[in-house]
């Protein structure tokens, strides 16, 4: 083998070990899909406050994926929201709030990641949907679901405030 | 159990149940509050065993305020009617507030006369003079009595000073944070040490609407801590008591602190 060849080859190999390691599950991130659904109510009508965050296996928030709101006075109706998340953290209200929205059929989607941005681990979380509305009612959803490398689809029952949302885990 | 232990545990049980008459409480409208200005609340001031319903007015002039820098303050306004006083406050900053209706801090000798239970607010050596001459049972007790509750305006604060006298309260789980089904743990503290045996008595509201009142009873552990669940989300009244004799004491037998705390079980 001429030294050139050689050369060559350690750099190709090289190249080969330095993809496998530096991408060791290297693959597109886990995103979340939610098709989120407000729904059609009689009446008189206040679009409601919703937030949405994943919970981690202790119960620990780890991510808020939406806050729909209007008036800073009544983020503490959304109760668990407000009492796990919000009240702690200023500066994420105020970069995560959106403007409310009406009735409808919201497709929504998010990748796995925690409110710093770094991809979620592998295991068990829980995601919260809270809806409160004013003269309406309040629904809290939960759905438990896995990160580990495969997809799921999840049907979550509607409530006094949602129809059925559909909520995917795709990796 | 042998009888002697016996028979102090059932007059343990009846000194507590008769020390426990008597309710007072302070009722903020609001216990979480999200705000970019301020908020007001108001805050009702009220004698009352019946848990939340008020009952006989306590005057709202001891009420004080501590913000959570730590400093007094004081209700804005107050209006004293027939079944409760009540106060006006505008919360400025975010944070932790403490409300407090403390009592202050008072000699009462109790004696019995005719068979009657008289009382009477006087330390020991100012009894000569005041006391009939066929007074019997007579017994000077030092109380003070806590009348508090915790409201948090956007970020929670850890406003737990304590000042070391007599029973104190103080939250390891953060008010803000209590919620139904979850864990709720206080430490009590007497003449500011950790105190254990502090009979407590928790109550949810409406007890009106209900046969069972379900009173929590519970009793603080080695480290003066108790732990309960709150079943549902809802307001509740929570009253401590501990008592110690005092044979050193040339003012008084016995002191007595209790504490009467309103909390706020959040939805989960």
């Amino acid at each position: 083998m001429k030294l050139k060849q050689f050369g060559l080859t350690i750099i190709f190999f090289t190249l080969i070990n330095f993809t496998v390691i530096a991408h060791p599950n290297k693959s597109t991130p886990t995103t979340l899909n939610i098709e989120l659904t407000l729904k059609q109510q009689l009446g008189e009508y206040h679009p409601p406050y919703v937030a949405s965050w994943i919970e981690n296996s202790q119960g620990k928030p780890v991510r808020t994926l939406l806050l729909w709101r209007e008036q800073a006075k009544w983020l503490k109706d959304i109760r668990r929201w407000w009492r796990k998340v919000g009240k702690k953290d200023a500066e994420l209200v105020d970069g995560i709030t959106s403007a409310t929205r009406i009735t409808g059929k919201y497709p929504l989607s998010f990748l796995a990641e925690n409110d710093e941005k770094a991809s979620l681990k592998k295991g068990k979380y829980t995601l919260f949907i809270e809806v409160v509305r004013e003269n309406g009612g309040r629904a809290i959803i939960r759905q438990p679901f896995s990160l580990n490398g495969e997809k799921s689809t999840f049907t979550l029952a509607a409530t006094n405030e949602t129809d059925e949302i559909k909520f995917s885990v795709t990796p | 159990m042998n009888v002697k232990k016996f028979i102090a545990l059932t007059l343990t049980c009846a000194i507590s149940t008769q020390a426990f008459a008597h309710s007072r409480w302070v009722l903020p409208t609001h216990f979480n509050l999200s705000a970019e200005n301020g908020e007001w609340i108001m805050v009702d001031i009220t004698a009352s065993n019946e848990t939340f319903n008020v009952d006989k007015a306590m005057g709202a002039d001891f009420v004080k305020i501590i913000m959570p820098d730590g400093k007094t303050s004081r209700p804005s306004s107050t209006y004293k009617g027939h079944r409760k006083s009540v106060a006006d406050y505008f919360l400025k900053e975010s944070g932790t507030y403490k409300i407090t209706n403390n009592s202050n801090a008072a000699y009462m000798t109790t004696y019995e006369i005719d068979g009657d239970r008289k009382r009477l607010w006087a330390n020991k050596t100012e009894l000569s003079g005041k006391l009939p001459d066929q007074a019997k049972e007579i017994q000077t007790t030092y109380r003070y009595s806590r009348i508090e509750s915790y409201v948090t305006m956007n970020t929670p604060s850890n406003n737990f000073n304590t000042d070391g006298k007599l029973l104190e309260l103080v939250p390891v789980t953060h008010p803000s944070d209590i919620a139904e089904n979850e864990k709720v743990m206080f430490k009590f503290l007497f003449n500011g040490k950790a105190q254990k045996n502090v009979s407590v008595e928790i109550t949810a509201d409406g007890v009106r609407y209900r046969n069972d009142p379900q009173t929590i009873k519970l009793r603080s552990n080695a480290k003066g801590e108790i732990t309960f669940t709150p079943q549902n989300a809802g307001r509740y009244l929570l009253i401590a008591e501990h008592q110690e004799n005092t044979p050193k004491s040339t003012l008084a037998d016995k002191q007595m602190g209790s504490v009467f705390l309103t909390f706020e079980a959040q939805l989960n």
